[in-house]
């Protein structure tokens, strides 16, 4: 039997979220700690102390009743590749290489056992996408019950992020190779956030496959480091050279300008206040 | 021993040098950092066999289906069920959150009977034979003074085995005195009763429909069967279809919507109806189901000519005429348009005259009973018991007149007016309350609270220790909805009729018991004709002579749905769509609703909001939720009101400041928060905070809005129509 | 009582006096400890640290102390390699100044991080690419360095050098001083500029990032300038300040002038390099991330241009000026003004570089972070400064820090005046 010499080509796993459908539910966010046991606190409300892998921002046009506009904005980790893959600026700068970047599958993971908490990589990531345990982990007596064995609770004092439910990714690669495969099909390896959705606007696949459908939303451009050939199609932040893996829709102009400054000029103010988040 | 200070100085150096030559320190570091690895505080959850199990979400009406990840006999985690005729693998937040209620701290385990005064939160644990023997006397006293009517039930539905169960209770014990919890389905079935004769829920095809416009729905945040609405959504979105929010509040349905009509709060009915009156007055309504299958049609056209003109509607409404007829025409001229009624989530019931001509608008494009569209849909008739043998007692309990009102001539098109229950609490002698929280998600719950006070006896089967629970004499706590079998009608705008099932994913954690063989227990301890009534061994047994044909395939897919209903004419007596007859022309001449509150003391309107990050019915927000709340509506335990920066200032007040908030029916402290996505003069506040009840990662945040919100009368139905309040800020 | 540890042919005050110090420094020193150990045993939820400040007051404060503790490496430089021998008179004070900022800095960073027992991790699995990485690889060999230069003065305390091991020791590590202090210039030089590093690598972070010469970032050269400028400053500064506390002049005119001349053509050279590589990044590096320089000094309560004039003028050409030109450099008042507006400017540099990049939003939907250290954050930053302290009481006391202080300070035989200048 001919076996087909086909070129190893690693993944490229990302997301095209659609903003048009969003409603800002914050399904993600929950499917995320749920799945991931994201641990919390009787006070959260102080956002910046808040673990939320999956971040849900809300975002205003700025203008006055009746025409303010609000877009959502979920943010799970970018998984950034930088400007050679691997650069991300997190994984770049963690001096113990606890943070690492996957070759295969362009996921950014987080060593739990080997952060030792300098917090470097926080300062290094614009997308605030990490977040440090300044407290023990506590569920309420009982609670720990639902603890998922998949994901070991993090202690105190480390990093934690978004993994892209790597453990997904692990057991969809086992169950495949005990079956005697070396691919995943795109439905076989899907994140939390992505099945929880109830407005379907997250897409999860790997980008450089031409099958699967977030390679056909985002159409990255791959002699520009990915960047996203679909018009209405942007990455947060293009023009810091983070090469993210995530990529948004929206058909408001206001929102890919929000989203992303390599859309405006720079003659004009580029980064103005105007915009608002909680 | 003298130790020249040579010596001593070279064995001080020598030893530190040894020391650290030597592996001691080395293998301290990595001691160290392994017990850092493994601190014995932070938990690790064992490992075991993983299994999924199918189930029913009942923490809403939306009927999704579930599937629940466990390892070994821990549930972990809960995904939405895939090819689920209504969510297909979506879920919501409060879904997602529904182990965090399975073994959380708020579960009762076991039959609790107050110790201390009421609301003390002082128990005594009971056995189950106790606490069933004690109910059972206390009811069979009751019926022994020839008082059966003086029991009260409230419940959150009145369909499925368990609903069925709690009403023929009522009946046989005696009582007409059965409450639903108050939702727009009370004003939608009233609606579709007086127009198509039909008894029913509304079913609206949102799937179908390509253009929606809104009337204050929280299409984004829970109404109807929330997922089910949030694929319809995004099905537009993909087909460019057009959404309309009517809405005085930037809300999320609106900021996703394609057109944000920003009302006066109460106006919509007057958009609704001059909407009609640029549909009829442009002739752009559709003729042929006008022509063959409507009654009324121009006396509804004179009536809309005479008193809702788009010029009279635009002073109401504070939308220009222009816009008004824009958007009529838009929605006219669409393929499939459809209109929806009842606001937020639909935890008021609202006013008769909006459903009405929300009804009507729907009726003008002819889209009643079509694909797209709006259609009565009958309850599934799988229920088929053996009719009840009453006694004499419960004979004569069943013709006192109900003590709401409700059905009476005064309230002919309600059935139930359950906000009207703390008028009533004079006559209750006994309530029970299964899976609801009268006392914390009844508008004015103070006097709400103040009624149960005066029921002698009240006994809550609340699976959690909510506010209602805390009020209560005895608790005989049910199985969460992980731990049981149950069937799960879902009416909340479905188009086919559909039937979840509810399976125990988990077995029962603690000693509680199903509500369904609670009824049946406490009905045989009656004996008699109460217990005649209920054949059953146990609610098991019950349910599955009851699904008989159904049940395999409930247990196999998890629903059924009649597949391939369609709905048929109408069953008013002239088989046409009652447009306009004299009871609806009263409703329509009659005045708006008006909020309790003149604009003099109280200047500005409260409006509550829904958000699909909280939880406002039976269950309160679990932590994962309350923790994605923005901290522009809870920071620390305040909550915070939207309010127009304009308006704002024009009081006075800076963003974050705290302030008093006023309406006639209580007082709070809130923050403010600045919000340009709100009507100046308006200030909105979220439904499901400001709990007293539940755990620490709930309570006291936050403000309930029914300690600031009163219920207003509809005077067409009598039922709630409150869509806000007189308030003032300082 | 504790005369036979004093060395030879100075004066000292007495050691009751001594004690009274020390205790009301080591009450300071208390306060510290006791919030270091809150901070290891409840965490750093102790802080008023959060997710967008990682790093906050206490990694400004190791920047800081690194910065100014440069006076060490330069000096040696300036002493054993280029020559300048009049520095000999002043070099030990720079050492265990060098000494105290730089087991301070290592003191607080093991506050710093979430799992100190761990961080041994950023050598068992080291980053190569990591700049903190390479900040902690030189920073503990040039510790290591510093210690071996700070032995030697150890040794020479009276009773100690009585040892002949200990006084053979001494003098063969004495001859070899110049080695060790050439491999602490070399490592110095590069821990320096990784702490600039730090913050210039951050592609993520317009306001921090510079654009680099081979694998460094502009910051990383003009932080070891900086630290070779300033750390001069602070040691003239501190000399200044013990000679103000003790009532006596410790090191010759000659010398001090010499260092601060040397600082001050540093620090103009410094800030002229300083001002072009932020013109640079107004005009290149930041616009070309997609934002414009004003950006990061508006719409916040606190960054705001001030923050330029403070650090390019008063804190940069102000005192590089004034320790050039010869009449203001050995005015007194004038130098000393210098030195304190150079540490405040280079303290400043470091404070911006680490807490201004922290408060900038990036997103456009995101808004400034503003952050006030926790007590227990103060507290673990002034511990250091009281520890600092107490060393240089001891060496003082009983070491011969500063060789011209028994020629500048000769004990007469029966003075009764003598008593009025004792310290
Ligand atoms: N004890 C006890 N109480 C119960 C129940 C029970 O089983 N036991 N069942 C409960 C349940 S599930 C339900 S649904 C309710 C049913 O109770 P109701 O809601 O009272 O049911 P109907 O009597 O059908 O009420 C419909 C009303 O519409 C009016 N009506 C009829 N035709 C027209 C018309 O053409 N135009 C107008 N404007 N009005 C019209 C009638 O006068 C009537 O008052 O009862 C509830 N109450
Ligand atoms: N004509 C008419 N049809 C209706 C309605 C209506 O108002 N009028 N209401 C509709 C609504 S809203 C509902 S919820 C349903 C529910 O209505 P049904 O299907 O009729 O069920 P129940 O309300 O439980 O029964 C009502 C009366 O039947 C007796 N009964 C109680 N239990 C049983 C039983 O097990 N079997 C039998 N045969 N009788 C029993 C009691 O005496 C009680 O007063 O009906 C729907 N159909
Ligand atoms: S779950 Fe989907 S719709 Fe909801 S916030 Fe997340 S991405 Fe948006
Ligand atoms: S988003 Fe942040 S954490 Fe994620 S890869 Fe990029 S820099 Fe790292
Ligand atoms: S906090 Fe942990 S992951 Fe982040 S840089 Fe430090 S060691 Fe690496
Ligand atoms: S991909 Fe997984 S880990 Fe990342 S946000 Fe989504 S659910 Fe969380
Ligand atoms: S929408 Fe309702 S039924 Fe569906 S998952 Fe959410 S709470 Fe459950
Ligand atoms: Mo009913």
């Amino acid at each position: 039997m001919k076996q087909a010499q086909t070129k190893h080509q690693p993944k490229r796993y990302g997301m095209v979220i659609d903003l048009d459908k969003c409603t800002g539910c914050g399904a993600c966010m929950v499917a995320c700690f749920s799945e991931n046991n994201v641990p919390f606190k009787e006070d959260e409300t102080d956002k910046r102390l808040s673990i939320t892998w999956m971040k849900v921002y809300k975002v205003t046009n700025g203008k006055k009743f009746p025409d303010t506009e609000v877009c959502y904005f979920p943010r799970p980790c970018q998984h950034c590749a930088g400007q050679h893959e691997g650069h991300s600026p997190c994984v770049s700068v963690c001096p113990a290489t606890a943070t690492d970047y996957g070759m295969e599958t362009g996921i950014v993971s987080q060593i739990y056992t080997r952060c030792f908490g300098c917090r470097y990589c926080m300062g290094a990531c614009p997308y605030h996408a990490r977040y440090f345990n300044w407290w023990d982990p506590v569920w309420p007596k009982g609670m720990e019950r639902y603890l998922s064995p998949n994901v070991s609770p993090r202690m105190r004092g480390i990093v934690e992020k978004c993994s892209f439910c790597y453990h997904r990714y692990q057991l969809a690669r086992n169950k495949a190779y005990t079956e005697g495969r070396r691919t995943l099909k795109e439905s076989e390896y899907q994140t939390a956030c992505t099945q929880a959705c109830p407005a379907n606007a997250i897409t999860f696949g790997d980008l450089n496959n031409p099958d699967h459908a977030v390679h056909q939303m985002a159409q990255p451009d791959l002699h520009h480091h990915y960047k996203p050939k679909n018009p209405h199609a942007f990455r947060l932040l293009e023009r810091l050279g983070t090469n993210t893996k995530i990529y948004y829709v929206s058909s408001r102009e206001w929102v890919r300008k929000a989203g992303d400054n390599y859309q405006v000029p720079l003659t004009t103010d580029s980064h103005g206040p105007e915009n608002s988040g909680h | 021993m003298k130790l020249s200070r040579r010596c001593f100085l070279s064995l001080v150096a020598g030893g530190a040098a040894g020391t650290a030559l030597s592996p001691l320190p080395w293998k301290l570091a990595d001691d160290s950092s392994i017990w850092s690895q493994n601190w014995p505080w932070t938990p690790v959850p064992p490992d075991g066999e993983g299994t999924y199990t199918l189930s029913t979400c009942t923490l809403c009406p939306g009927g999704c289906g579930i599937n629940v990840r466990k390892i070994d006999d821990r549930a972990i985690k809960i995904e939405g069920a895939k090819d689920h005729p209504l969510n297909d693998g979506g879920v919501c937040m409060l879904g997602l959150s529904g182990l965090q209620m399975l073994y959380g701290p708020t579960r009762i385990q076991t039959p609790l009977k107050r110790a201390g005064d009421r609301g003390q939160g002082q128990w005594k644990p009971i056995s189950w034979e106790q606490a069933i023997g004690e109910v059972a006397q206390k009811l069979g006293d009751l019926r022994g003074l020839g008082k059966p009517q003086s029991l009260a039930c409230i419940a959150a539905k009145d369909t499925g085995t368990v609903g069925r169960l709690l009403r023929r209770f009522m009946s046989a014990y005696g009582s007409p005195n059965f409450f639903r919890m108050p939702s727009v389905e009370d004003a939608y079935e009233a609606a579709i009763y007086i127009t198509q004769g039909a008894i029913g829920s509304a079913g609206t095809d949102v799937n179908n429909a390509d253009f929606i416009l809104s009337f204050g729905s929280a299409l984004l945040d829970g109404y109807g069967s929330p997922v089910r609405v949030f694929r319809a959504n995004s099905r537009l979105k993909e087909l460019n279809g057009t959404v309309v929010q009517v809405e005085p509040r930037l809300s999320n349905t609106a900021a996703k919507a394609d057109k944000w009509l920003a009302v006066k709060p109460g106006s919509e009915a007057d958009l609704a109806l001059a909407m009609a009156h640029v549909i009829i007055s442009n002739n752009a309504m559709n003729q042929t189901f006008i022509a063959d299958q409507v009654e009324g049609f121009e006396a509804f056209a004179r009536m809309v000519q005479e008193k809702y003109a788009p010029e009279t509607a635009a002073g109401k409404t504070g939308l220009s005429v222009d816009v008004i007829s824009e958007w009529a025409m838009k929605f006219a001229s669409a393929r499939r348009p459809l209109a929806l009624y009842g606001k937020g989530k639909g935890q008021v019931p609202g006013s008769l005259k909006e459903a009405l001509a929300v009804h009507a608008l729907n009726a003008l494009v002819g889209n009643i009973n079509a694909e797209g569209g709006v259609w009565a849909l009958p309850a599934y008739d799988y229920i088929n018991w053996p009719d009840i043998e009453t006694d004499s007692v419960a004979a004569a309990g069943l013709q006192t007149p109900r003590m709401d009102g409700a059905g009476t001539d005064k309230y002919p098109h309600a059935r139930y007016l359950t906000h009207r229950i703390a008028a009533g609490a004079e006559g209750i002698e006994a309530l029970l309350v299964a899976e609801s929280n009268p006392c914390f998600s009844l508008p004015n719950v103070q006097a709400i609270r103040t009624a149960f006070e005066k029921i002698p006896f009240v006994v809550s089967f609340s699976s959690f220790m909510d506010e209602t629970a805390m009020n209560a004499d005895l608790i005989l706590p049910n199985h969460t909805y992980l731990e049981r079998y149950e069937d799960v009608p879902v009416t909340a705008g479905v188009t086919q009729p559909t039937v979840g099932l509810c399976r125990p994913v988990v077995e029962p954690l603690y000693k509680t018991r199903h509500l369904g063989d609670s009824i049946l227990q406490i009905a045989k301890a009656m004996k008699g004709t109460v217990a005649g009534a209920f054949p059953w061994e146990d609610y098991e047994s019950c349910l599955k002579l009851t699904l008989a044909g159904h049940w395999e395939t409930l247990e196999e897919k998890g629903v059924i749905t009649a597949a391939g209903y369609a709905p048929g004419g109408f069953e008013t007596a002239s088989g046409k769509f009652m447009l306009m007859n004299d009871d609806q022309g009263a409703v329509y001449m009659a005045d708006d609703v008006a909020t309790e509150g003149n604009g003099n003391e109280y200047p500005l309107v409260l409006i509550p909001y829904d958000s699909i990050r909280l939880a406002s019915r039976y269950v309160g927000a679990a932590p994962f939720m309350i923790k994605t709340v923005s901290d522009a509506v809870i920071k620390g335990q305040d909550g915070y009101v939207e309010i127009n920066p304009e308006t704002a200032k024009t009081l006075g007040l800076a963003d974050g400041q705290l302030a008093t908030l006023t309406t006639p029916v209580g007082t709070a402290k809130v923050g403010i928060h600045y919000d340009e996505g709100i009507m100046p003069g308006v200030v909105a506040m979220p439904r499901g905070l400001g709990h007293t009840a539940y755990d620490r990662f709930l309570a006291g945040k936050g403000v309930n809005v029914n300690e600031l919100i009163g219920f207003v009368e509809d005077p067409a139905s009598g039922l709630d129509a409150a869509y806000g309040i007189g308030a003032k800020l300082a | 009582m504790d005369s036979a540890l004093i060395p030879e042919g100075v004066k000292r005050c007495s050691l009751p006096k001594f004690l009274l110090g020390l205790a009301v420094v080591s009450l300071v020193l208390a306060w510290g400890v006791y919030a270091m150990l809150l901070c290891w045993i409840k965490g750093l939820n102790q802080t008023n640290m959060n997710d967008y400040y990682g790093f906050a007051l206490w990694i400004w404060a190791d920047l800081a102390v690194i910065a100014l503790g440069g006076g060490a490496f330069f000096s040696g430089l300036l002493k054993y390699i280029i020559g300048k021998d009049d520095l000999k008179y002043i070099i030990n004070y720079a050492v265990l100044i060098g000494f105290i900022c730089y087991s301070s800095a290592l003191l607080i960073l093991a506050i710093d991080v979430g799992q100190p027992l761990r961080s041994w991790f950023i050598f068992w699995h080291a980053n190569v690419h990591s700049m903190l990485t390479e900040v902690a690889f030189c920073l503990s060999c040039y510790f290591a360095v510093l210690t071996i230069e700070y032995i030697p003065l150890i040794l020479e305390n009276r009773q100690i050098d009585k040892v002949p091991f200990f006084h053979n020791l001494s003098h063969n590590m004495h001859g070899a001083m110049a080695v060790f202090a050439a491999t602490g210039a070399f490592l110095s030089f590069f821990h320096q500029g990784s702490l600039g590093g730090v913050a210039g690598v951050l592609f993520g972070r317009p306001f921090a990032y510079r654009e680099h010469i081979l694998i460094w970032p502009y910051t990383f050269f003009l932080f070891t300038w900086s630290a070779a400028a300033y750390g001069p400053s602070f040691t003239l500064f501190i000399t200044w300040l013990t000679e103000k506390i003790t009532r006596k002049k410790l090191v010759k005119d000659k010398v001090i002038y010499l260092l601060a001349k040397i600082s001050g053509w540093m620090i103009i050279t410094y800030i002229i390099a300083k001002s072009l590589d932020t013109l640079y990044w107004m005009y290149n590096t930041a616009p070309a991330e997609g934002f414009k320089w004003t950006f990061f000094f508006e719409n916040n309560p606190f960054y705001t241009h001030w923050v330029w004039v403070a650090e390019i003028i008063l804190g940069g050409f102000v005192p590089g000026l004034l320790l050039i030109i010869k009449p203001t450099r050995e005015n007194n008042f004038c130098r000393v003004t210098a030195t304190v507006l150079g540490i405040l400017g280079v303290s400043l540099n470091r404070w911006v570089m680490v807490l201004q990049t922290m408060a900038v939003p990036v997103l456009s939907f995101d808004t400034w972070a503003m952050y006030i250290p926790s007590w227990q954050e103060v507290a673990t930053t002034v511990l250091p400064v009281a520890y600092g302290v107490i060393l240089i009481m001891i060496s003082y006391r009983y070491l011969p820090i500063f060789p011209q202080e028994r020629e500048l300070n000769p004990i007469e035989p029966v003075a009764p005046a003598a008593d009025a200048v004792e310290a």
